[in-house]
């Protein structure tokens, strides 16, 4: 693991411990998110939950929100930051060959969202306890699947946005309908007509059902599930052409 | 038969939008010489060494470096040139070890050596957002050297250093030039060209005005020195004697100090002449011309006219520019 990829995506990992973007953004933010409006709604099964018990509803839906805050927020943040700053420039004139950058941070998004992740469900498991995974196989797909959409999503908008700060404005402005419409907020049963007519197409909602439906027992979520495959490949493309530095 | 040239430059062009910044340049770095871009800010030179570093694809021309196309090869070229970039940075959070650490490659050199020799030892475990920036220019430094490259290309090398940490970089560049490597320097700093440089090239509004070796530069474009002393009732034997000396140009006497202009020789026949005239004066002073003389003396010369040709009045205000921060 000494090539250039292996370097940077090492370094990276290191910085990434280092940054309290990262740290409060990825790793706190889902996890208090989660406990709090887990225990807003109780642990009963309730109808606006089809009929699941709302605590395992939320947590089923929580790692879409880790996945979504990595590559919305810190990877855009980051990318266009190093960007801005010459960073990316200084790699370059090294002799780091011009896609290990963006190769590098897509292995540190997928790294990041999986340990995250990981953190929600330690954490979620004395609180709320775990739900069990009714298609083990297909919550297996969409996970890596809605992360390599949504990192590689992250290295686009870092390559093609000009400042750190345009980054943190347009990611944000991005994450947080995808987050109350999507993943976080209120059930879709508990929806205005016109609100889920917003949520239903957008990629966060369509992770989200192809990871919980499946999970909980509430349906396979194939159309789901392909929408966002689709996505990942078209987001990988689109990323990888944009790697230059 | 001598060494082919580390960089070889022809008529590179290259424009963003509708402003042509490098305009048809040629340029050529000889192995083992250290070679001076100077010129004023806007005057084309870093785009030049992005172009030559392969960090920018130019609209029109050939380069050659270490034998490469900058803009095709630049994977292969690359890990042969060290770089220290202006206006670049390091991820803030990056210590200075670990910096070593991701950019050495299996060429490198010990890090903690050159760390020790820059001074940045007791910094190693110092985040690159806590560095000073004379401390940042130092690392940059010895990043650029880590990998024993054939060619080291300095941008502005001792921008905000201050004058002892100066001195050091310049002892360290001296250094490489002893050891063989070719450097390529771009510089505002007149001092820095002159000590440093074997041969200079002066660029302005994205072409070469001149090119050559400092003394050279000096002694075409400037070299009149000027000599200054006191004496209440000079002779006017001594004066006469004075204003016949060979390279004279002129005695100018206001009161009692008298002001002498020639070429440099004067220097010495005048001392000579106040040597048998009894005492010397105590207040005798003498102006070397230098390279920042000669820059000034290229820009007011022939060459200004194809420069007042594009730029009209714009001329004398960026001579300014050039010398900003040197008077």
């Amino acid at each position: 693991m000494n090539t250039a990829i292996g370097k940077l995506v090492r370094a990276e990992l290191k910085l990434m411990t280092r940054d309290p973007l990262v740290l409060t953004f990825v790793f706190a933010f889902p996890i208090v998110t989660m406990l709090i409006i887990g225990g807003a709604f109780g642990t009963k099964p309730d109808p606006g939950f089809d009929f699941t018990n709302p605590a395992h509803w939320y947590v089923a839906s929580y790692l879409t929100v880790v996945i979504a805050a990595t590559g919305l927020v810190m990877l855009p943040v980051h990318l266009a930051s190093y960007r801005e700053r010459g960073v990316l420039r200084r790699f370059a004139a090294a002799g780091f060959p011009r896609w290990s950058f963006a190769t590098a941070q897509l292995i540190v998004g997928l790294v990041t969202t999986a340990v995250a992740c990981a953190l929600l469900l330690a954490v979620a498991a004395p609180v709320y306890g775990i739900p069990a995974v009714h298609d083990v196989w297909r919550v297996a797909v969409a996970l890596p699947l809605g992360a390599i959409a949504f990192v590689s999503i992250g290295v686009l908008l870092g390559s093609l946005l000009p400042s750190a700060r345009a980054a943190q404005a347009v990611g944000l402005l991005i994450f947080f309908p995808s987050f109350l419409l999507g993943a976080g907020g209120p059930p879709p049963h508990v929806m205005g007509s016109v609100v889920r007519k917003v949520a239903d197409p957008m990629p966060l909602t369509l992770l989200t059902n192809a990871v919980r439906e499946p999970w909980l027992g509430l349906g396979t979520a194939t159309g789901s599930l392909i929408t966002v495959a689709a996505l990942a490949v078209a987001a990988l493309i689109l990323a990888a052409r944009r790697t230059a530095l | 038969m001598s060494e082919p040239d580390v960089v070889t430059v022809r008529g590179l062009r290259k424009s963003y939008g509708t402003r042509v910044v490098v305009d048809g340049l040629d340029l050529a770095v000889p192995a083992g010489e250290i070679v001076g871009l100077i010129g004023a800010n806007g005057a084309g030179k870093t785009t030049t060494v992005e172009c030559i570093e392969g960090l920018r694809k130019p609209d029109a021309g050939s380069l050659r470096v270490l034998g490469y196309d900058p803009v095709t090869q630049a994977e292969e070229l690359r890990p042969l040139v060290g770089s220290q970039l202006q206006d670049s940075a390091l991820p803030d959070r990056l210590r200075v070890a670990e910096a070593v650490e991701l950019f050495s490659t299996p060429r490198a050199q010990d890090g903690g050596e050159l760390l020790e020799r820059f001074g940045l030892s007791p910094r190693r475990r110092s985040a690159f957002s806590s560095l000073s920036g004379g401390e940042r220019q130092r690392l940059f430094l010895v990043l650029a050297l880590l990998n024993r490259p054939q060619l080291v290309i300095l941008d502005e090398l001792t921008q905000g250093l201050d004058p002892a940490a100066r001195r050091g970089v310049w002892a360290a560049v001296r250094q490489l030039h002893d050891e063989g490597t070719t450097v390529l320097l771009v510089t505002h700093d007149m001092d820095e060209a002159e000590a440093l440089c074997d041969q200079v090239v002066v660029m302005r509004a994205g072409r070469v005005l001149d090119a050559g070796a400092p003394a050279y530069l000096v002694d075409r474009h400037a070299s009149t020195a000027r000599i200054r002393f006191s004496m209440p009732d000079p002779p006017a034997l001594l004066l006469d004697q004075v204003r016949r000396l060979d390279g004279v140009h002129e005695v100018e006497r206001d009161g009692a100090r008298i002001t002498v202009r020639g070429h440099r020789r004067i220097i010495a026949y005048v001392g000579a002449t106040l040597v048998r005239w009894e005492p010397v004066p105590a207040d005798l002073s003498v102006h070397v011309p230098s390279l920042e003389d000669a820059l000034l003396g290229l820009l007011d010369g022939d060459h200004a006219s194809y420069v007042n040709h594009v730029m009209p009045d714009a001329f004398t205000p960026l001579g300014r520019e050039l010398l900003g921060g040197q008077r």
